[in-house]
C-alpha cells in the first residue's frame, strides 16, 4: 500500500482553504475594526473580503485543475469537477451581489461568513468520491444553509422556514446515512469506484434496493423534486433574500453533481432499465416517477401563486424536473448538458432573487403585483428581470433555451449503453416531450411576471428606486453571462 | 447459544430508523422530534458498525465517529433555531407553524 499523499491532498483543497481562510478574515476584522461601524459599512467590508477570498479560490481551483484521483480515491478532480467547482463559486460570488442590494442584516459579517463556510461544502460536494465525504460535505453545506434560512430575526417567517427546512432536511440526511451504511455492508468499500466494481458483478438483491429508495429519497430532497419539495416554497418564501438565491442556485448545483457522481460512476451498473421492452429493477425507474411527478407539480402549482418568492419555488420544482431527465441521460450523454442546465438556472434564478433583494430593501417585495410599474421605477431591474425570466421559460437566445435543448434533444435520440433508456420513445423521451408541452404552462406563469413589471402601472405613490453600484454590478453581469452563454453555448458543452 | 448474526443487527436497526421516522411524523414537539431524528442516525450508526464487523473492515467504525460528531453539530443548530422561533412565537408545537403560506 502506498503511503497516504498528503502533498497531493493539500494542493487539491487549495480552493477550500482559501475560503476558510476568507471566513475567518470576514470574522476576525469584524471583531476587531469594524464592530463600531454602521451595519452598511460591516456588509461592505465583509462582502469585500468574502469576494477576495472567493475570486482566489476561483484561480486556486483552475491553477490545481484536472488532477484526477486524489488521497486514494477521497476526492477526484475531473472535468465535472473543475467545472462544478468554478460554477458554485461563481453563484456564490453573485449570491454576494445579492447581499448587498437588500439592507443588511444583523449580523453582517458572521452571514458572510456562514455562506463562505456553505461553499466550502459546496466544493467538496462537487469533488468528494468516497461516502465519508459525501456526508461530511453535504452535511456542512445543509447545516450553514440552515443557519442561513433563519437569519432574519426581525421576521418571524425566517425562523418557521428554518425549522421547516431542518427538519425536512435532518430527515432525508438520515435515510442517505442508513442508505449509505447499506450500501457499505452490502459491497464492503466506502469508495465508489470499488462500490460500482463490486455492484456489477453480482445481481441486484433486495436489500439494495431498500439502499438505492434511501439514497433516492434524499437526492429528491436535495434537489427539491416532487414529492419531496414541501420544504421549497416555505424556505424560499421564509428565508432572506441572498439565502434563497444561494438555496436555489449554488447548492442544487453542487447537490446535483454529488448525486450524479454517486448514481452513475457509483451505482450505474444497478440503475435498472426502463426500456418498456425489459424493465428489471433499479433507481432509473424511481427517478422517472419523480421527474414526471416534478414536472406536473411545479408547472401547475406555480400557476396559482401570487407570491413572487413561491411563485420561483415551483418553478424551481419544476426545473428540477428537467434536470432529473439530465440526470438520467448523463450517463450515455455525459454530464455537460446538465451541468449547462444547473449552471445557467443557478444564474437566472440568483438573479431574479437579487432584483426581488434590491426592491426588499425599498419597500418589500412579497406579492407578484408589488413588481408593477417596475419599467418606470427602475428601467435597469425591469430589463434584467427580462432576461432571467425569459431565460428561466427557455426562449432562445437566451441560455436557458439551450439548456433545456441539449438535454431534449439527447434525451429524444439516446437509448441508452445497454437500451436502459429507450430513445425517443421510451419513458426519457416521454418526459422530455411531458416537458416540452409543460413548457407552455410555464411561460404563462413567467408572462405574468413580466406583465406585472413590464405593463402594469406602478402603485399609487411608487418612488423610482434606487440601485446600489454593487448590486447593479451583479444583475448586469447576470444578465450578459446569460446571453453570452447562450449565444455561445459551445464554450461550455465543449468545455468538458 | 451462538452469536447474533449480520441480518438481526440489521433488522433491529431497521426497526430504530422506522421508530424515529413515524416518531417525526407524528409527534407534534419540535424537541421530541429532534430526539426522533436522533434516533434515525443512531440506526445507521448500529448499522454501519455492524456491518463493519462483519465486512472486517475499520472503515465503517469511522464513519460512525464523524456522524456522532455531525449529530451534535445538527442539534446544535436546531436548538439555535427553535430558540429563535420560540422567542417570536412563544410555541414548539410543529402544528402552531402555519403562517408561510400564499
Amino acid at each position: 500500500m502506498n503511503p497516504p499523499d498528503y502533498a497531493g491532498l493539500a494542493r487539491a483543497l487549495l480552493p477550500e482553504a482559501a475560503l476558510v481562510l476568507g471566513a475567518l478574515l470576514v470574522l476576525g476584522l469584524d471583531l476587531l475594526f469594524f464592530r463600531k461601524h454602521s451595519r452598511e459599512s460591516r456588509l461592505r467590508s465583509a462582502v469585500a473580503i468574502g469576494a477576495l477570498a472567493v475570486v482566489a479560490a476561483i484561480g486556486l481551483n483552475l491553477r490545481v485543475g484536472d488532477a484526477g484521483s486524489v488521497f486514494g480515491g477521497v476526492l477526484v478532480l475531473d472535468p465535472l469537477a473543475v467545472a462544478a467547482r468554478v460554477g458554485v463559486l461563481l453563484l456564490t460570488l453573485l449570491t454576494f451581489g445579492v447581499a448587498t442590494g437588500t439592507a443588511p442584516l444583523r449580523h453582517p459579517a458572521e452571514y458572510i461568513a456562514i455562506i463562505l463556510f456553505a461553499t466550502v461544502g459546496f466544493t467538496l460536494m462537487a469533488a468528494a468520491q468516497q461516502l465519508l465525504l459525501v456526508f461530511l460535505a453535504l452535511e456542512l453545506a445543509s447545516l450553514s444553509l440552515y443557519v442561513l434560512v433563519g437569519f432574519d430575526h426581525a421576521r418571524p417567517e425566517s425562523a418557521e422556514a428554518a425549522l421547516k427546512y431542518f427538519l425536512f432536511g435532518g430527515m432525508s440526511a438520515a435515510f442517505l446515512l442508513f442508505g449509505f451504511s447499506l450500501l457499505y455492508g452490502l459491497t464492503g468499500s466506502i469508495d465508489l469506484p470499488a462500490i460500482g466494481a463490486v455492484l456489477a458483478k453480482h445481481d441486484p438483491q433486495p436489500l439494495l434496493l431498500v439502499a438505492l429508495t434511501m439514497v433516492l429519497v434524499a437526492f429528491g430532497f436535495k434537489a427539491a423534486a416532487a414529492p419531496f419539495h414541501l420544504w421549497a416554497p416555505d424556505a424560499y418564501q421564509g428565508a432572506p433574500t441572498p439565502s434563497a438565491a444561494l438555496l436555489a442556485s449554488g447548492s442544487k448545483l453542487a447537490g446535483l453533481t454529488l448525486f450524479v457522481r454517486l448514481l452513475w460512476p457509483g451505482l450505474g451498473s444497478v440503475a435498472g432499465h426502463i426500456n418498456p421492452k425489459y424493465i428489471s429493477p433499479g433507481w432509473l425507474p424511481v427517478v422517472v416517477l419523480l421527474a414526471v411527478a416534478s414536472l406536473l407539480v411545479g408547472n401547475f402549482a406555480a400557476l396559482a401563486q401570487t407570491n413572487i418568492r413561491r411563485l420561483l419555488a415551483y418553478s424551481a420544482i419544476a426545473h428540477a424536473g428537467v434536470m432529473l431527465v439530465g440526470v438520467m441521460i448523463a450517463g450515455s450523454a455525459g454530464f455537460a448538458p446538465l451541468f449547462y442546465y444547473a449552471a445557467t438556472y443557478g444564474i437566472s434564478t440568483v438573479g431574479a432573487f437579487g432584483v426581488i433583494a434590491v426592491l426588499e430593501g425599498r419597500g418589500g417585495c412579497q406579492r407578484i403585483t408589488d413588481l408593477a410599474g417596475l419599467h418606470r421605477r427602475s428601467p435597469l431591474l425591469a430589463g434584467c428581470l427580462l432576461v432571467f425570466v425569459l431565460s428561466l421559460a427557455g426562449i432562445p437566445p437566451l441560455a436557458g433555451f439551450f439548456g433545456k435543448f441539449y438535454i431534449f434533444a439527447d434525451a429524444l435520440s439516446i437509448g441508452g449503453a445497454t437500451g436502459e433508456i429507450g430513445g425517443a420513445t421510451g419513458p426519457v423521451g416521454r418526459v422530455a416531450v411531458l416537458a416540452i408541452l409543460l413548457s407552455a404552462v410555464a411561460f404563462y406563469y413567467y408572462l405574468a411576471v413580466l406583465k406585472q413589471a413590464l405593463v402594469a402601472p406602478p402603485a399609487e405613490g411608487a418612488a423610482p428606486v434606487r440601485v446600489p453600484l454593487a448590486a447593479a454590478l451583479t444583475l448586469v453581469v447576470a444578465a450578459v453571462l446569460l446571453v453570452l452563454l447562450g449565444l455561445f453555448p459551445t464554450v461550455l458543452i465543449n468545455g468538458f | 447459544m451462538s452469536p447474533p448474526s449480520l441480518t438481526s443487527y440489521l433488522v433491529l436497526s431497521a426497526v430504530l430508523f422506522a421508530v424515529g421516522f413515524f416518531g417525526v411524523l407524528l409527534r407534534k414537539n419540535t424537541l421530541v422530534i429532534y430526539m426522533c431524528l436522533e434516533l434515525m442516525l443512531v440506526a445507521s450508526t448500529l448499522a454501519l458498525v455492524a456491518c463493519s464487523r462483519f465486512n472486517g473492515t475499520m472503515d465503517g467504525n469511522v464513519f460512525v465517529f464523524f456522524i456522532l460528531t455531525v449529530a451534535a453539530a445538527e442539534v446544535a443548530v436546531g436548538l439555535a433555531i427553535v430558540v429563535a422561533l420560540f422567542r417570536k412565537r412563544q410555541t414548539i408545537q410543529v402544528e402552531e407553524l402555519n403562517h408561510l403560506r400564499d
